[in-house]
């Protein structure tokens, strides 16, 4: 059981370098929060200072009520996966396993017990006697997720543990961790810089960049409504076209204006005449209708990709890259029309880049 | 100076063996040397010690038997040096090469490095005697001299063959650095080389040679060090003979020292020769870096 | 790079490679050879002219006088005696024995010792970062710089003074100045490379900084400690200065010094003093070449930063 607070916490290297600045997280009772970013923004910090592999320059990190700042790593009721696996080359696959447990004094018919079950769940359970140099990736993967689970602990960690497989098997994995929180009665914190990942794993995402957190959300409030225009276009895939043009007031109604396009915006946005960017995901466009709004262009460019295709759509001397059904007819240098779904449109002041949408 | 971290502590514990030995026989004899040079200590007069600041060091440095001996110490490195990169790097590229019986070979190159410099020096003092010596009956036997001659007595060859014993004990450690340099030179270098046309011989000159730069400085530099500061042979082979024709520095501090048992001027020309040793290593690493 | 090349030049750089490696064994075992064959002739034999490259007549007496003196079989030959005379057994003789077990106690403790200090402050400077890392770095790289010549005064005036002169504790510890820098260079070069999330996933696991050491790293770094270990042992063994200056009596007297000793003595052969030569090299030859790739890869850690 642990709720993991930071509360001002903050990480500066010897060298100066500051790796987390002033972050301020409540992480649930056996939540499964994903720390996600670019590489450099403060994620894997954040895990190790969890961990206690990493020193707290400032702040104080909290496990329940409890502060850990002086806590060794090796005193925290923590376990953690790392991206490399770090088996031990020297120990069989059960040692790997069972080397939480014997650190921990674990009575031998327990952690046999233990170390069984977990690696009957992970399907490795022929492996046991093995080295880690005798396994293929996928299995050292499972070895390294069977020796975090045996700890039982109150906190589970993981920093990109993925990402090192290939792309089905990275799939099927997802699945194996969404099933493995089901059944564990514990905090997990996972890294990574996949956004698809984190969109499939997590309750809440945490978006982070340069040391500061972008924004905290579920899912769905990532990706539908980003904060600012990083997280915006941090998410999906592709990722979401920026246009951008004046904020106007057009007969009482909120306008977007980009050369000839204008686009009536819903009462979620708010906002005086400004510099703006307009959000509009690939996958948001229907076809043309009169009630909504439109947007008109030449097809540059028509790629089809299996069930859909993408089109590039030239608009006002800019590029849209839009994905279409397969049936809609088009042809490249003709003019092409579509709907837009005004609840899925995103807009961002430009300077700031901070999201216009009114607070729920 | 924020807190004392937990790794910080751990550091200190895992480090407290090698501080204490650091401490105890590194930083405090030097410090006590420092201390040493600026008083006139003689073992003969345990009881006078008079502080005589920096009198040591003008009387070693204005003494022109001490500028002799720097002059055989340089002779005597800058020989030994040499003859250890040209040796060192023709072995190297042999040991490059693949070819069967090419392990053992690399085997029997540690011998020399493993022997202790005592039986080293033993074994060249047999080796030069002047009467039952195998090189004086190598020669006579291939005709090369028609009768005996004296090697280590004779004062103009003594360094050389000094030089000679000291060499066959560090070519292999050179080889060896050497060696490693050599491998890590990227074979496609020289297969571009080769589709580009150029000849084996050209190759060696733009690719090998360019390539074992930091190799030779890290040889030249570790050599020189262990050369200036060699005592073991001089001390075996003729105690700084004939006539001081081998009386290089270490061999002058360990007389100064243990024979005259004035142990204040040993201490200020140890003092020296350590400062020397600590520029020279640095003028090599700025100069090579630069030259090379 | 492989490239296929003709029969008659593949020929010609086998023979020249052969020709190469002979002359390299000439140089390097061609003085060893005459130690070990001048050991084996008899006195009479040793001073012939032209030398005899082969023995005549091979005999193990020098070997066989310095193990029954050595163990209290047999004694030196009295006083005035003619050295000449054949079954001469100079006085040194029983020395050596005794010698060697000297080199022996101190070589193993020096070892033992400077793996002891060695490894921990290796682990914390290849695994921890910490405030004064670099100063220890340096501190080390500067102990490699000066000239042991340069410790010997200071030392041996310390050592005068705890009244510790003549005895093997004193070597011990002089030996440690000159070997645990190196030491703890190789070893700490070695640690660094091993990956860090070995050393993050075992503090996970529950290891605190020190087992981890003796629980994953230790069993890894094995190559690294077998290096390090011979070289403490060599150069221990090895060490002729200090020894010098420290010992007086065969008390504390380590081979190197008996050997010595018998180069300046006038009375004894030149077998004689070939076999003590030999048996002074022996054992670490024998280490060398039966470690060899530990040396080869250990030698070459400790260059590289050094």
């Amino acid at each position: 059981m642990a709720r993991i607070r930071f509360q001002s916490v903050t990480k500066r290297y010897a060298n100066g370098a500051t790796a987390v600045a002033g972050l301020d997280l409540d992480i649930a009772d056996q939540e499964f929060l994903v720390l996600l970013g670019p590489s450099g923004c403060g994620k894997s910090t954040t895990l190790n200072m969890i961990a206690g592999l990493e020193e707290i320059s400032e702040g104080a990190l909290l496990f329940d009520d409890r502060t850990m700042n002086n806590v060794p790593a090796h005193r925290r009721d923590v376990a953690m996966v790392f991206q490399s696996y770090a088996l031990y080359p020297h120990k069989s696959v059960f040692e790997n396993i069972a080397f939480g447990l014997r650190m921990r004094r674990v009575p031998e018919p327990e952690l046999r017990r233990r170390v069984m079950d977990a690696a009957a769940k992970l399907e490795i359970a022929h492996l046991l006697e093995r080295r880690p140099s005798q396994l293929s990736g996928g299995q050292r993967q499972r070895v390294a997720l069977g020796r975090a689970m045996v700890r039982e602990p109150s906190v589970f960690l993981m920093d990109e543990p993925l990402s090192n497989l290939d792309a089905s098997l990275r799939i099927s994995m997802r699945a194996q961790i969404r099933h493995l929180h089901a059944q564990m009665h514990s905090t997990f914190v996972y890294v990574t810089h996949d956004q698809a990942e984190a969109l499939t794993l997590a309750d809440r995402i945490v978006v982070m960049r340069d040391g500061t957190i972008q924004q905290i959300g579920s899912p769905d409030d990532i990706y539908e409504r980003p904060a600012n225009l990083f997280v915006a276009s941090f998410l999906g895939s592709p990722a979401i076209n920026l246009l951008e043009g004046a904020l106007e007031t057009i007969g009482g109604t909120l306008c977007f204006r980009r050369g000839a396009l204008t686009v009536p915006l819903p009462a979620c946005f708010r906002g005086d005449a400004r510099e703006v960017v307009l959000g509009l995901r690939p996958e948001d466009v229907g076809p043309a209708t009169s009630e909504a709004a439109q947007i008109h262009g030449v097809v540059d460019t028509a790629m089809p990709a299996g069930s859909d295709q993408f089109l590039g759509v030239a608009v006002e001397g800019a590029m849209l890259f839009l994905r279409v059904p397969k049936d809609v007819r088009v042809r490249e240098g003709e003019p092409i029309g579509f709907g837009l779904t005004e609840s899925r449109l995103h807009l961002f002041d430009r300077t700031t880049g901070r999201s216009l949408r009114r607070a729920a | 100076m924020r807190a004392v971290t937990h790794d910080e502590r751990a550091a200190a514990g895992l480090l407290a063996g090698l501080v204490a030995v650091l401490m105890a026989v590194t930083a405090f004899p030097i410090l006590y040397s420092l201390w040493i040079s600026l008083f006139a200590v003689n073992l003969r007069r345990p009881n006078r010690m008079p502080f005589v600041g920096l009198d040591n060091y003008i009387a070693v440095l204005s003494s022109p038997a001490f500028w002799g001996s720097v002059g055989r110490t340089a002779l005597f490195s800058a020989l030994a040096v040499a003859a250890i990169l040209v040796i060192a790097t023709l072995v190297a590229l042999l040991l490059d090469q693949e070819f069967p019986g090419r392990r053992i070979l690399s085997a029997c190159l540690l011998i020399p490095w493993a022997i202790p410099s005592v039986v080293n020096g033993l074994m060249w003092k047999w080796i030069y005697d002047s009467n039952y010596g195998a090189l004086n009956g190598l020669l006579l036997q291939l005709g090369f001299i028609g009768s005996a001659t004296i090697w280590l007595g004779d004062s103009n060859r003594t360094l050389p063959l000094i030089a000679n014993a000291f060499i066959w004990k560090e070519v292999p450690l050179a080889a060896i650095l050497l060696l490693v340099t050599l491998k890590s030179i990227p074979a496609d270098l020289y297969g571009a080389a080769a589709v580009d046309g150029a000849p084996a011989w050209r190759r060696f000159f733009a690719i090998t040679l360019p390539a074992l730069r930091p190799g030779f400085l890290l040889v030249t530099l570790y050599e020189a060090m262990m050369a200036v500061r060699h005592f073991d042979l001089f001390f075996l082979l003729t105690e700084g003979g004939p006539g001081g024709a081998s009386d290089v520095v270490a061999w002058r501090i360990y007389v100064e020292t243990f024979r005259n048992l004035s142990f204040g001027t040993g201490a200020a020309m140890s003092y020296i020769l350590a400062i020397a040793t600590l520029l020279m290593s640095y003028a090599l690493i700025r100069g090579m870096a630069r030259t090379l | 790079m492989i490239v296929p090349r003709p029969i008659a030049p593949r020929m010609l750089r086998l023979a020249a490679l052969g020709l190469a490696s002979l002359l390299l064994l000439a140089y390097v075992l061609g003085p060893v050879m005459w130690l070990l064959s001048s050991s084996l002739q008899t006195e009479r034999e040793i001073v012939s002219i032209p030398p005899h490259w082969i023995p005549e007549s091979p005999t193990l007496a020098n070997f066989k006088a310095i193990f029954a003196t050595g163990l209290g079989l047999a004694r030196p030959s009295p006083a005035g005696t003619d050295p000449s005379s054949g079954g001469f057994i100079p006085s040194v003789a029983a020395n050596l024995l005794p010698a060697m077990a000297n080199s022996f106690i101190v070589a193993v403790t020096v070892t033992i010792l400077n793996l002891l200090i060695g490894v921990p402050a290796a682990y914390a400077i290849g695994k921890i970062r910490f405030r004064g890392r670099g100063l220890t770095l340096y501190a080390i790289l500067a102990t490699r710089v000066i000239p042991d010549i340069a410790l010997v005064v200071p030392l041996f005036l310390v050592v005068r003074k705890l009244g510790m002169l003549d005895s093997l504790a004193s070597l011990i510890i002089a030996y440690l100045a000159i070997t645990v820098p190196f030491s703890v260079f190789v070893l700490a070069s070695f640690f660094e490379q091993m990956p860090d999330d070995l050393d993050r996933a075992a503090r996970v696991d529950g290891c605190s900084r020190l087992r981890v050491l003796t629980h994953v790293y230790l069993p890894l770094a094995r190559p690294a400690l077998v290096a390090v270990g011979l070289f403490a042992f060599l150069a221990s063994w090895n060490e002729f200065l200090l020894a010098l200056m420290f010992t007086q009596t065969a008390a504390s007297q380590t081979l190197p010094i008996v050997v010595a000793g018998i180069t300046s003595d006038f009375t004894v052969s030149f077998s004689f003093l070939n076999a003590a030569g030999v048996l002074a090299v022996v054992p670490p030859v024998l280490l060398a070449v039966i470690f060899e790739r530990y040396i080869v890869s250990g030698l070459t850690a400790g260059a590289v930063k050094g």
